[in-house]
């Protein structure tokens, strides 16, 4: 008898796959295309790069109508991802439409309308890769501009200026600097603070030693530091003003100045080009600090 | 093609990392995964005996244990023990060693699964074995131990060499807590430097150094097992002179 049962709720288990396999076909076969395209489209990119001439990458942007910018989606006033209606907003974005806005040759708030612009939610980890392979043209993410990094990728001028900061638990008892000795300071992966902070602490003449973790994203930070893992959050300030809440603060010491730059792949030289060209002049014209002043930035 | 793997700049800042980054590394997960699977059986063995053991009570435990362990995900179970954890013992500042979290963390998730194993063994053996050896005069103990779990073994073999392998592999959910293992610090240089190619590509290898060589240990166990039984040679002649 068990096993009839068995047998018998197989069988059903079995036809109900079936069935479900019949209605999925058309899809399944559907989607074969759409990668396709995308594939080429992603071979294309990478073949105008090699190429080397300079307008090939921004004129294959053109013809694609759209560029494709890589973001952060958890940074207030920078670029935080609307969770309500999926728009990524700050001033990093308005940049990117600016930016698009010069490359298409329309207005910022036109390339914005027509929706010129393609983000893409990327974090510390994510954006070089993303870059490099070609699925974005742009990284606008609180990107810091080092020399090592330079040799991978195409910085522009910096368009804004960020310090590194600190925050502590309020109940942890740390006042400054001085009190972080041998205690554990989150940091995020691929960021500079490490070196900054070392830096700082020896120039001006302390002994603090503290030890460094790295994490995987900054909710993964918040997280540590109010479960009191960590004693001391720090990454840019830009960033750390949107994790400030009742039970913690940030610490008056600040640190490492550091450079946002927008980063093209290496081989993008003409789109390079171009985004310098736009950064530049919105920095002489005064319109970066006014994109600044909008979104309440320093 | 994945752009500047063949470069030999970026293979060459990664042989000058190596002995910070990919070293110590190494090592954590060499040793988490030592310990950790040294736990696992225990835990397994335990728990399977329980799982097939007479007493409801038991039964019913070792359930509560597979169970809850098995249906929820590995990179909960870690973050559980990273942050709620120290709160049972202080509400501030108590911090589990990485080491011993990564044991835990691996230990009792594999545990859980290899209790399963022990258990699905324990019970493919016939019934008739069992009750030849009771009729034979063997205690519970004795039934186990000569005539159940030298069979066990043979069966349980594969799929304990499954768990062991996904057990180290498993280790590298410990980079989510910033755990000093091998994944750990491939991300971090990796992140650093940007040279994505080379760090995951050698992180991939050392792996392959740890379980590789596991893999074929448990095939070798494997295929020994499977040899016929000899019987064991008795000095007969011995006895039959002497009577």
């Amino acid at each position: 008898m068990m096993k009839k049962m068995l047998s018998l709720a197989l069988a059903f288990a079995m036809a109900a796959t079936l069935t479900a396999c019949g209605s999925k076909a058309p899809e399944a076969t559907k989607a074969p295309a759409d990668t396709k395209a995308a594939g080429s489209s992603a071979e294309a990119t990478t073949g105008a790069g090699a190429a080397g001439t300079a307008a090939k990458d921004v004129q294959k942007i053109i013809d694609r109508g759209v560029l494709k910018v890589g973001c952060k989606s958890d940074i207030p006033k920078f670029s935080l991802q609307n969770t309500a209606t999926g728009q990524y907003e700050g001033f990093e974005d308005d940049l990117a439409y600016e930016i698009a806005g010069s490359i298409f040759g329309c207005s910022a708030a036109e390339a914005k309308e027509k929706k010129l612009v393609e983000f893409q939610g990327v974090t510390a980890k994510t954006r070089g890769p993303l870059l490099e392979n070609g699925e974005i043209d742009l990284v606008i993410a609180t990107f810091t501009i080092t020399p090592e990094r330079k040799e991978t990728y195409n910085f522009s001028t910096p368009y804004y200026t960020d310090a590194v900061g600190l925050l502590v638990n309020k109940d942890s008892g740390i006042k400054s600097i001085e009190d972080l000795d041998g205690k554990v300071i989150g940091v995020a992966q691929s960021s500079t603070t490490k070196d900054g902070f070392k830096k700082y602490v020896d120039e001006k003449g302390l002994k603090v030693n503290p030890q460094f973790q790295e994490f995987d994203g900054y909710p993964a930070l918040a997280q540590a530091l109010a479960t009191k893992q960590i004693d001391c959050f720090s990454v840019d300030r830009a960033i750390l003003a949107g994790y400030v809440n009742d039970g913690n603060l940030i610490l008056e010491d600040r640190f490492a100045e550091q450079d946002y730059g927008v980063a093209a792949a290496k081989e993008n030289t003409g789109l390079a080009e171009a985004v310098e060209k736009k950064v530049t002049s919105m920095l002489s014209d005064g319109s970066m600090k006014k994109l600044q002043d909008q979104w309440g930035l320093q | 093609m994945i752009k500047g793997l063949f470069d030999g700049k970026r293979w060459s800042a990664l042989f000058a990392a190596f002995p910070e980054y990919y070293i110590p590394g190494f090592l954590m997960t060499l040793k988490i995964s030592l310990v950790g699977l040294a736990v696992a059986l225990v835990l397994g063995v335990i728990f399977g005996m329980f799982s097939s053991s007479k007493w409801k009570l038991l039964k019913i435990i070792s359930r509560i244990y597979v169970e809850f362990i098995q249906n929820t995900p590995l990179a909960l179970q870690v973050m559980c023990y990273y942050s709620v954890l120290p709160m049972l013992f202080s509400s501030s500042g108590f911090r589990i060693p990485k080491f011993v979290l990564g044991v835990i963390g691996v230990g009792v998730y594999h545990g859980a699964y290899i209790s399963e194993v022990i258990r699905t063994g324990i019970e493919a053996v016939p019934k008739g074995q069992s009750e030849a050896a009771a009729s034979q005069g063997f205690s519970y103990l004795e039934t186990m131990y000569h005539i159940i779990l030298p069979q066990t073994i043979k069966i349980i073999m594969p799929p304990l060499a499954n768990q062991a392998l996904n057990l180290v592999k498993n280790t590298s959910i410990l980079a989510m807590v910033a755990g000093m293992d091998l994944m750990y610090f491939t991300d971090s240089w990796g992140a650093d430097r940007g040279y994505f190619a080379q760090a995951y590509f050698t992180s991939a290898v050392m792996y392959f150094i740890i379980c590789f060589p596991l893999a074929r240990l448990a095939r070798y166990l494997e295929i020994r097992s499977m040899r016929l039984p000899v019987a064991k040679k008795l000095d007969i002649q011995a006895d039959e002179e002497a009577v």
